[in-house]
């Protein structure tokens, strides 16, 4: 379903990605790990067209999609949840809601209903607190009104940049069995993780990042029983 | 489009209809204040005030919406002065309407000019690129003496008119001022209300969540500032018509500050607090300037308001970016909220007591 052939990113004359190659297949949740400054969220900045790249092709559907405008890539069928939330802390949770489906401008108010009821159902905390402004969420309402926020706009792949970041281990347990609910439902994930263990354990496939470039990939199994993942990763 | 009918919409509206209602029947009771020391002319002071409301409302969306600031809006403001200055005196046939049109529509280019470049950078360029104009423009204005009329300025700017309709005194002049004004606050609540205002919201609130979601964020800060730039040459040109005589001295960066600090005592991001800003830096000169003639032996520099404008503008700016924030007009709401409570609070003891 998405395709990065030797991506390169720069930040000016700072290279952030070197030929990074990776595949998702479709219906798929494909994790890349790494330390921190590996390139991760350059990655899926690239993808969604937040970032340029320099060399290299995305390719989304038999379609290429290298820098593509990101409000386009949204309407596409990508979406994307950023490190760190960021959820837009003076609106209400439901505002924020309506903003994740911002690029669809011609969306009638029964879609609408219809994706918010979706969101509701699979994240029923966000509907007891919908009229709550966003800043004033836990953490973890935070990450599920992030990740909710990103369903709106009926993605066919989602992005999502570390959503363990700063969260108890309960509570990410628990965001990652939605994930894990939303993949049987036939979304396809690609997940930026940080906490390597529980993201190979949920994964089907991975890639390890390292300085900018893929250092491994394979089955999420197989590298879970890696020597090297194991020792520097799962320490 | 699932348009929200909530409180913001509704609360807008009201709140426009009390202000049109209120403008309406100011000069009817607002007669000049007589008596040696506070002699204010309302109705004037309330015209430079709807004038400098254009420039202090297209601001206030950039500095609260957008989260870019500007300190060469005197630069606008004099663009749009000089434009239909020039015009109209060099060609005394030319409408005086199309002047002003054309004086906002060149401000307007203008901003995009240096806009467009700037915007698409991330952080505050626009505030060095902005103050750079600002700078640049007062130099032309005092230097181009052949255009401008150098520092000497510009003369026998004929009154405004509009289809035969001339407003030549201030009463008429206020008329027309604050019905622009009205116009350009219903399309800014209109704007603040639509898509493109969500999206601006948004972009204030997290810009990376944003571009996310697909809002195109260079694209809506360049558009915002445009727009700030019209509305600013569109108070300039109003300005030339009114005072009918212009010189560089008008459009200095104390005016470029003179707008922000509006803004940041209103409340950045809040149309009424907007107002409520102009309105309240308009006066204060004219308030403050009486205490100094009734301090004996105070020095000759500080009986006029120019000499210590900027320092005063600065301090208010610190004070409020320090313990009012979101402005007057919040502040205000809040203190009427605490005294409710307090009132309430006073009565129950009186009540306890009986
Ligand atoms: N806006 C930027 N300007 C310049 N350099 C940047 C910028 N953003 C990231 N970088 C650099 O690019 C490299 C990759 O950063 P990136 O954020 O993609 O890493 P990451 O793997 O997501 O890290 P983390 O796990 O800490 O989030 C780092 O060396 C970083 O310093
Ligand atoms: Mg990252």
């Amino acid at each position: 379903m998405l395709r990065v052939e030797k991506l390169s990113t720069f930040y000016g004359n700072i290279q952030a990605l070197r030929d990074v190659t990776i595949r998702v297949r479709r219906g798929s949740i494909t994790t890349i790990i790494g330390a921190n400054g590996a390139g991760k969220t350059t990655l899926l900045r690239t993808i969604s067209g937040l970032n340029k790249a320099r060399h290299g092709l995305i390719i989304f559907e038999d379609q290429d999609i290298t820098n593509t405008p990101p409000n386009k890539i949204v309407k596409m069928g990508i979406s994307h949840a950023p490190q760190g939330r960021q959820v837009f802390g003076d609106m209400t949770v439901a505002e924020n809601l309506e903003l994740g489906r911002y690029s669809r401008r011609f969306a009638n108010r029964a879609e609408y209903k219809q994706d918010i009821e979706m969101v509701y159902e699979v994240f029923p905390i966000l509907a007891e607190r919908s009229g709550q402004l966003a800043g004033t969420l836990s953490g973890g309402e935070q990450q599920m009104l992030a990740v909710g926020r990103a369903l709106m706009s009926r993605p066919k792949l989602l992005l999502l940049d570390e959503p363990s970041m700063g969260l108890a281990p309960k509570v990410i347990q628990s965001i990652f069995k939605t994930l894990f609910r939303l993949h049987e439902q036939g979304l396809s994930i690609l997940l930026v993780e940080q906490d390597a263990k529980i993201a190979l354990e949920t994964a089907d496939y991975g890639y390890v990042m390292r300085t900018g470039k893929v250092a491994l990939g394979g089955d999420a199994g197989e590298l879970l029983e890696n020597e090297e993942v194991k020792k520097i990763y799962l320490g | 489009m699932a348009r929200r009918k909530g409180i913001v919409e509704t609360h807008s509206y009201r709140t426009f209809l009390i202000v049109a209602a209120f403008i309406f029947i100011l000069p009817i009771w607002a007669r000049p204040i007589p008596g040696e020391a506070l002699h204010m002319d309302i109705v004037n002071l309330m015209v430079l005030t709807g004038i400098y409301a254009c420039a202090v409302l297209g601001l206030n969306l950039l500095l609260g919406y957008a989260g870019q600031i500007s300190l060469g809006h005197a630069a606008f403001f004099g663009i749009g002065a000089y434009t239909t200055a020039i015009l109209c005196t060099r060609f005394t046939w030319f409408p005086t309407w199309l002047g002003v049109i054309l004086g906002a529509s060149l401000a307007g280019a203008i901003g995009w000019l240096v806009g467009k470049p700037v915007l698409r950078l991330k952080g505050n360029y626009l505030a060095m690129a902005t103050l750079g104009l600002g700078e640049i423009a007062f130099i032309l204005f005092s230097q181009l003496k052949g255009l401008t009329g150098g520092t000497v300025g510009m003369l026998n700017i004929p009154p405004l008119s509009i289809f035969g309709l001339k407003f030549d005194t201030d009463i008429k002049f206020y008329y027309l001022v604050w019905a622009i004004v009205l116009v350009i606050m219903l399309l800014t609540i209109n704007l603040v209300l639509s898509r493109v205002g969500r999206g601006l919201r948004a972009l204030h609130s997290s810009e990376v969540a944003a571009d996310a979601m697909g809002v195109n964020t260079g694209s809506y800060r360049v558009k915002v500032f445009v727009w700030s730039a019209v509305l600013a040459g569109l108070g300039g040109a109003l300005f030339a018509h009114f005072q009918l005589y212009i010189n560089p001295e008008s459009f200095t960066f104390a005016l470029s500050i003179l707008f922000v600090t509006m803004v940041v005592v209103g409340g950045m991001g809040d149309i009424w607090g907007g107002l409520v800003g102009v309105v309240a830096l308009t006066f204060l000169p004219s308030i403050i300037q009486v205490f100094p003639e009734w301090i004996p032996g105070i020095p000759e520099s500080l009986t006029n308001f120019s000499n210590y404008a900027l320092v005063l503008y600065g301090l208010l700016l610190i004070i409020f970016m320090i313990f009012l924030p979101k402005g007057l007009s919040y502040g205000m709401e809040r203190g009427v909220a605490a005294g409710r409570r307090s009132a309430k609070l006073l009565l129950d003891r009186i009540r306890a007591h009986d």
